[in-house]
């Protein structure tokens, strides 16, 4: 069995400028955010993102402007509105932007993973989503079935560069299980080219072996395994821990304007010098106050008031 | 849209009550049902608390058949989760759509046309955008592919307009056969639903006409918050109002802090 333990800094490091990537995740949960946060810390630059639906992580990239250009299919905040460091980003034609629908953004990712170089799907035609082009060479292209004349559009493989996967547990292999919605990890993890995957803790493997329905992805996928406990925070981590909306409050009135952000930006990601030291000015109290109840698997209904 | 409770509605009910439950009724129990955040998600938990206990609600992040016992923040909100049938992928939620499992799907947007297309996109150039909107995420796909597709948005001239400025998600496209000509699935939008109005589609012409006023709104006010010629049903009715019982569900159980239905008066 082979240790694919890294440290966080150790895997960023080898992440290049200008990589396109692929981030798990999905609304407040399980975005792999410490490697985000690291990301910044290592002044990476000029990333190309093949997206669903990361909102935290395109809009913590916009706003230290280091995206260049995202295919994707939505980025909002639920509850809080749309994401205001991405939006200015395109608005001022810093971030070009290639939109797609969620299930033909995935197909691309899936006919990837399947090794085939396009897949057909019904969505998208007859709208601007054919129409307006961004920067997509080949984006799609409407088709009549072979054997019944149907009309299809044709979506060509997408193949990111590396795939960055928050799971809850893994071996030192890299055998990644999750609980809850999966999102689009396994779909991710096929089509990239390279797979980091970042954890809640590192288990034994009899711990995945105990449990294998719950693996989303065995250890030939994965190519570095990185423990990062609490790091989807401030989203949350099903069975681990709630999103941390008091931070995200703090968080979205900050990106409504560039300074404010910036400030953030220095205090909780280019401040802290390591996953640890984020960890320490979270704080202990909040980070315990965001624990999931082990039967529900989030913190107690009606008692979500981490201080 | 206004939250304030009693604003041109009869005994105090919202407009936002309103929509939820004009939203509600068009969920026949037992359907599979695919729900966006916001009102939608009023509509669908008072559908399953009322006249559609059997109604299957999936979710987009990966969620069937959810049971929720309390108002989630958005489609992905693990509350969600708690007590579902199936926790799956994002992938295998939107195939149901594509597979042809999904009955009807609500979608709000930014803009709406005559034709029930709808912008949730960007508005200005695309590439150089005055706002950048959250883009499509399922809204495409459920435009495209459910059987039925009901829209809900404040009923404003600057959302109900001759022509979206992007059309993320189909309705009727062009008019009558563009959906067909295009491979799409279902019958389209069959109704908006507004803070004024309910709205539905001629089906000669596939553009957008009155079908009933929410009590207290005239025909000719719902005229003049439309961006475009709105066309009239041949008979144009009042809204059946909330009942007492639907009424109370949202208020004690479903949307006690009113986050969604307005605030309490």
């Amino acid at each position: 069995m082979a240790d694919k333990v890294r440290s966080l800094q150790e895997v960023v490091a080898s992440i290049p400028d200008g990589a396109n990537l692929t981030f798990g995740g999905f609304a407040a949960y399980f975005t792999p955010l410490a490697l985000v946060r690291e990301l910044i810390r290592q002044g990476k630059r000029e990333l190309e993102m093949t997206s669903v639906a990361e909102c935290w992580v395109a809009d913590y990239l916009a706003g230290a402007g280091r995206i260049r250009r995202v295919r994707f299919s939505n980025f909002m905040f639920e509850g809080l509105g749309r994401c205001q460091n991405f939006a200015r980003g395109v608005e001022r034609g810093e971030i070009e932007v290639e939109d797609y629908s969620h299930f033909a953004i995935t197909s691309r990712l899936v006919a990837a993973g399947l090794g085939v170089p396009f897949l057909p799907i019904k969505p998208m035609a007859g709208t601007d989503l054919m129409r307006t082009r961004g920067f997509e060479a080949e984006k799609a292209r409407p088709f009549a079935c072979p054997f019944t004349g149907e009309p299809v559009l044709l979506v060509p493989a997408a193949r990111p560069d590396v795939a960055v996967l928050h799971v809850a547990r893994a071996d030192r292999d890299g055998n990644s299980q999750l609980f809850g919605y999966t999102a689009v990890v396994e779909e991710q993890a096929r089509a990239a080219q390279r797979v980091i995957v970042t954890t809640e803790e590192v288990v034994e493997d009899t711990v995945i072996r105990a449990q294998p329905e719950l693996t989303v992805l065995p250890s030939f996928l994965v190519d570095a395994v990185v423990e990062v406990p609490f790091g989807a925070h401030p989203t949350g981590m099903y069975r681990y821990y709630d999103p941390h909306f008091e931070f995200m409050r703090d968080y979205y009135a900050a990106s409504r304007d560039p300074a404010a952000f910036r400030a953030h930006l220095e205090e909780w990601v280019l401040g802290p010098a390591d996953h640890w030291a984020y960890l320490r000015k979270v704080g202990l109290r909040r980070l315990l106050a965001l624990r999931s109840d082990p039967g529900l698997g989030i913190a107690r209904m009606h008692a979500r008031t981490a201080t | 849209m206004s939250a304030n409770r009693g604003e041109g509605a009869p005994n105090g009910v919202t407009r936002q009550e309103i929509m939820a439950v004009a939203a509600a009724r068009e969920i026949r129990n037992g359907e599979v049902a695919f729900i966006g955040t916001g009102l939608p998600m009023v509509a669908a938990y008072l559908a399953k608390a009322t006249h559609a206990p059997d109604t299957v609600l999936v979710f987009e992040s990966g969620i069937v058949g959810a049971k929720p016992k309390e108002l989630a923040t958005g489609v992905g909100d693990l509350r969600l989760l708690v007590g579902c049938v199936k926790s799956t992928g994002l992938y295998y939620a939107l195939s149901l759509l594509q597979g042809g499992f999904i009955d009807i799907g609500f979608l709000g947007a930014a803009e709406v046309d005559q034709y029930g297309n709808l912008n949730s996109t960007s508005i200005g150039d695309y590439q150089r955008p005055t706002v950048r909107l959250p883009g499509s995420g399922g809204a495409n796909d459920i435009g495209s592919l459910a059987q039925r597709l009901v829209i809900m948005v404040p009923h404003e001239p600057r959302r109900l307009v001759p022509r979206v400025q992007y059309l993320t998600t189909p309705g009727f496209l062009d008019g009558p056969g563009a959906r067909e000509r295009a491979g799409l699935r279902g019958e389209g939008p069959t109704r908006v639903i507004t803070d004024l109005a309910v709205l539905d589609f001629d089906p000669a012409s596939k553009r957008m006409r009155l079908a009933t006023v929410h009590p207290g709104v005239t025909v000719e006010a719902v005229e003049a918050r439309t961006g475009f010629a709105l066309l009239r049903a041949p008979t144009i009715g009042e809204t059946p109002p909330p009942s007492a019982e639907e009424v109370r569900l949202l208020r004690e159980r479903i949307d006690p802090e009113g986050i969604y239905i307005g605030q309490k008066a």
